[in-house]
């Protein structure tokens, strides 16, 4: 559809261009006295003008856009703003996106704040905190860790990979420690 | 006064102006390839651009690489667009300057006065390839990873020196972050470096001596058609130059580049890797070596062979018939088309049961 | 042993001067020297069994030296009495003590001897393991055994007799996954051809979930037959105790069956729970196929065509079956998006944990409480919304990109074709 317009204007353009061959009659509207040639070209640079504006502005508008930096302004694979202040409460546990792959954050009875990865070591399925068992389960295959993250029972192999947690004024930040 | 009259006084506009106005470039049946000088600056014009808009985003190290062009394409506005149009418009810059080369060999340019022209265009190619080298490794996925692998492979078997040139790529024995900080450094500071001195001097010399007419046509009417550089090529070259950007537009959202998977140095190579398309004849030829030659390693052969020839091509200014006539010249242009199907064959070879990215 | 006995005897010479001190040592040092040669020297039990020809009679001698219990100091006379100093076949004198191969029943009795006695393991292992007899007596071997049955398995046909390995080494018949082929030796249709017991568990086994991730992934948290079935108390689980089997894995499940109604009728029926439904040996990956009242699904089992548990269970159905059309399709969407270059990872953090949800409510499904299945399906199906809705954003997304670049092309070509009426103009007005 746009491709044809396009054309079509062009075409419609070269006609208002005008031939120079004098037998063709010039358009309607267009005096045959005076100058014509400046005249028609001075209105095909005008509208060059406007096209190449359009232009730049498709240009210029993304590469602003661009510039502004988006509302979470790095990556959310080292560091991630978990949770708020207190939208945990003691007891109880979060499950957060990190790198792709769930978290989870837990806060103990005394108000500790402790990461983990979220991924079962079995078979990896999302883990949960019960704070009344003191334990972070998992309900695929009765998988028990200790706060720690230590595998303590059950069939997981591995212990949960630990996460640094950082509570920095109203966030609660969790980081992955340093890279191997 | 007028805005132009004070620029005019302070910055001496006058003297450029009249050089402009005086730039005449001949016209006749190959002046079509006139344009593609101007093409690849226009893209490298789009590269120096997108490039210094990525690099606001971009991080270059082995945690973060991935993760920041994953960012760069789904949270920065517009970020997609900057990436898939500058991966696109490398591809398009390399093969427009091997349009441009192949087509100032062919119609021997290269004659005098303007041998260190084409030197300086040559050094404008050789730093275009590193360019695309480095830059390929930057988003840190699988293909990256693997084709660097296997490209830094093919450096070390250079004789003698391959091993050492080889680890001062990578920085260490294998392609590790380090490399990925190296190719960062080579890509955005050394590179550019080198490529504004070198194009300095290539656009200077291409005012300086104007524009060189094909020997057939010289000996035509001496009557030659000329055209103002300004507006009439400028005019045509802005046309073209449009088209390559529509171009760039259609391709970045029609294909985007795509993400990939992170690079994984203990996970196996991906099957069917290879080198971006512009190293892919000489990768391909490469493989088609037999594995010993007369007891040389096949990829040693290759690699000398190429750099033979390679020097050939960048001395043959001196080595072609000096008018561009006669049988010498003859001979020149065959091996000069003989090279272009050489290249073209074996990089559609590359390809041939695969897929094209 | 001798290494107490030289301790005894340095107390004894300690604080008698260094002359009588040096000459005690050379005593002892003979002494030790001449134990040990004595104990690698006679052992006249194997020399000799290691020189005959019949295998049966050899092969004790052979494969002995690689027992754990040779590993400990122990010797044949250990368990079989005599003399292993005496050379001669006197050394088999049952009037010095020479016991000779156990019978069948003896076997059980012998081994207890030592590992039912605390006191004497602890000698060798902090923690020991302390074999019951009174657990032995409760199992099936045990009772078929005293019965007279000489097919059934004593302590030597599971563990081995000569060459018996710890229970965490591989090469052990009882390391957790050779235990089923260890069970099969007498578990099998030939060995018990004729016998009413039922001989294709193994077979089952080997086909289950837990029979794949034991004995071709190597999974050792998968149970293998002891698990289930107890070792040394081996017998089937008894009827009541079936979800506590089942349960000491599956604790979630278990706990939700617990306290359905569902359990409640199956007590009322006598049927089993888990095993009526998933089946016991063969147990396979549980597939949503099986939730159905059409023939072929579980529930037509028991559940006529119209009846009231029918029209619940009918109810589940549809929402589960709804739930997970919502996942397809929002993955579909997710991947559309994915395969157009769109980064869709958002979409997949939440399908993810639309995902989890459905697990949840798989394991959910044990409770039988269509309110609850239903609350739980609702919430599945709210996140999986959600996920869709991220995918049908990236799509939008991708949409848009495509009608922005068709108006740039737009722009583009008019801005060629004005500047080629431009130059054209241009060539005219020179008169070219």
């Amino acid at each position: 559809m746009f491709p044809l317009d396009a054309a079509a204007r062009r075409g419609s353009l070269r006609a208002a261009a005008g031939e120079t061959d004098s037998r063709s009659a010039p358009e309607a509207g267009r005096v045959g006295t005076g100058r014509p040639h400046m005249k028609r070209r001075t209105f095909l640079d005008w509208l060059i003008g406007a096209a190449g504006a359009v232009l730049a502005a498709f240009v210029l508008y993304p590469i602003l856009r661009y510039l502004v930096p988006p509302q979470a302004p790095e990556a959310a694979t080292r560091r991630v703003v978990a949770a708020k202040k207190d939208e945990v409460k003691p007891g109880g546990f979060k499950i957060f996106a990190f790198g792709g792959e769930p978290g989870i954050l837990i806060r103990t009875a005394d108000g500790e704040y402790r990461a983990f990865t979220a991924v079962c070591t079995h078979l990896a399925c999302t883990v949960q905190f019960v704070a009344a068992e003191r334990v972070i389960w998992c309900a695929c295959h009765d998988g028990r860790y200790d706060l720690d993250g230590r595998n303590a029972s059950g069939p997981p192999p591995r212990p949960l990979e630990r996460f640094e947690v950082h509570v920095i004024g109203d966030d609660v930040v969790v980081e992955k420690g340093a890279a191997a | 006064m007028s805005v132009r009259d004070w620029l005019q006084t302070r910055l001496g506009l006058e003297s450029l102006e009249h050089v402009i106005e005086k730039k005449r470039v001949p016209v006749h049946r190959h002046s079509f390839w006139y344009y593609w000088g101007g093409m690849t600056l226009f893209l490298f014009g789009v590269q120096v651009t997108t490039g210094i808009l990525l690099v606001l985003y971009y991080r270059p190290s082995a945690d973060e690489a991935y993760e920041s062009v994953r960012f760069l394409m789904t949270q920065v506005s517009f970020g997609w667009l900057v990436r898939s149009i500058h991966s696109w418009s490398a591809n398009l810059m390399v093969g427009a300057a091997m349009v441009h080369m192949f087509s100032a060999f062919l119609l021997k340019a290269y004659r005098r006065p303007r041998e260190v022209t084409w030197l300086t265009g040559m050094g404008l190619f050789v730093l275009c390839l590193a360019f695309g080298f480095s830059g390929y490794l930057l988003p840190w996925n699988q293909l990256a990873f693997f084709a660097t692998k296997v490209g830094t492979d093919i450096v070390a078997a250079v004789p003698l020196v391959g091993g050492f040139l080889a680890r001062l790529l990578r920085g260490g024995d294998q392609i590790t972050g380090g490399t990925l900080t190296r190719f960062f450094g080579f890509h955005v500071a050394i590179l550019p470096l080198l490529m504004t001195a070198v194009l300095g001097l290539h656009l200077f010399l291409v005012q300086w001596h104007g524009m060189s007419v094909p020997p057939g046509v010289e000996q035509q009417a001496p009557a030659r058609k000329e055209m103002r550089f300004v507006p009439d090529f400028l005019l045509r070259d802005i046309v073209g130059w449009l088209a390559a950007l529509g171009a760039l537009a259609l391709l970045a959202a029609l294909f985007p580049w795509e993400l990939g998977l992170k690079a994984d140095p203990y996970a196996p190579a991906p099957a069917g890797i290879k080198p971006e398309w512009y190293f892919g004849w000489m990768f391909q030829t490469l493989r088609m070596l037999p594995s010993h030659v007369l007891g040389i390693e096949g990829e040693v052969l290759g690699i000398v062979g190429f750099g033979l020839a390679g020097l050939v091509w960048v001395v043959v200014p001196f080595l072609d018939a000096p008018d561009g006539r006669g049988p010498r010249a003859r001979l020149w242009t065959a091996i000069g088309m003989l090279a272009i199907v050489y290249v073209i064959v074996f990089t559609l070879l590359v390809y041939r049961g695969g897929h094209p990215r | 042993m001798s290494g107490r006995v030289v301790a005894i005897l340095a107390g004894r010479i300690r604080g008698r001067g260094p002359l009588p001190a040096a000459a005690a040592l050379a005593v002892m040092t003979a002494l030790v020297l001449a134990a040990s040669a004595a104990r690698a020297a006679t052992d006249s039990c194997l020399d000799c069994h290691r020189a005959l020809d019949d295998p049966r009679l050899k092969a004790p001698a052979q494969g002995f030296p690689r027992d754990i219990h040779s590993e400990r100091g122990f010797t044949c006379a250990s368990c079989h009495g005599g003399n292993p100093s005496d050379p001669d076949v006197s050394a088999m004198d049952p009037d010095r003590g020479f016991k000779g191969a156990p019978t069948r029943d003896q076997v059980a009795p012998l081994c207890a001897g030592c590992h039912a006695n605390a006191e004497f393991m602890k000698h060798y292992n902090p923690r020991p393991y302390i074999f019951s007899l009174a657990e032995w007596k409760t199992s099936v071997h045990c009772k078929r055994e005293s019965l007279g049955d000489q097919k059934v398995a004593t302590c030597t046909g599971c563990h081995g007799v000569h060459g018996i390995r710890p229970h965490n080494d591989p090469a052990s018949p009882i390391y957790p996954t050779n235990v089923p082929r260890t069970c099969a030796r007498c578990h099998n249709p030939d060995y018990l051809k004729g016998r009413a017991v039922r001989a294709d568990q193994y077979a089952l086994y080997a086909q289950s979930v837990h029979g794949v991730a034991l004995l071709e992934k190597g999974d050792v948290s998968a149970p293998a037959c002891n698990d289930c079935h107890g070792n040394h108390g081996a017998a089937p689980p008894g009827l009541k105790d079936v979800t506590m089997v089942c349960g000491t894995c599956h604790g979630r499940e278990a706990e939700l069956f617990d306290g359905s109604r569902m359990k409640a009728a199956m007590d009322l029926e006598g049927k089993r729970g888990c095993v009526t439904c998933h089946g016991n040996h063969g147990v396979k990956q549980p597939t949503d196929a099986m939730l159905s009242t059409d023939p072929g699904g579980t529930c037509s089992g028991c559940h006529e065509p119209g009846s009231a548990a029918e029209r619940d269970t009918r109810a589940i159905i549809a929402s589960f079956g709804g739930l997970k059309r919502s996942l397809a399709g929002a993955d579909s969407l997710l991947k559309l998006a994915e395969v157009r270059g769109m980064e869709a990872s958002p979409g997949r953090e939440s399908l993810k944990d639309a995902q989890d949800r459905l697990v949840a409510v798989r394991a959910g499904l044990h409770s039988f409480d269509p309110k609850k299945i239903g609350a739980a399906l609702g919430e599945g199906a709210a996140v999986a919304a959600k996920a869709a809705g991220y995918g049908r954003e990236a799509l939008r997304d991708w949409r848009n990109r495509r009608l922005g670049t068709a108006a740039s092309l737009v722009v583009i070509l008019l801005l060629m074709g004005l500047l080629i009426a431009r130059i054209r103009q241009g060539e005219r007005a020179r008169g070219d």
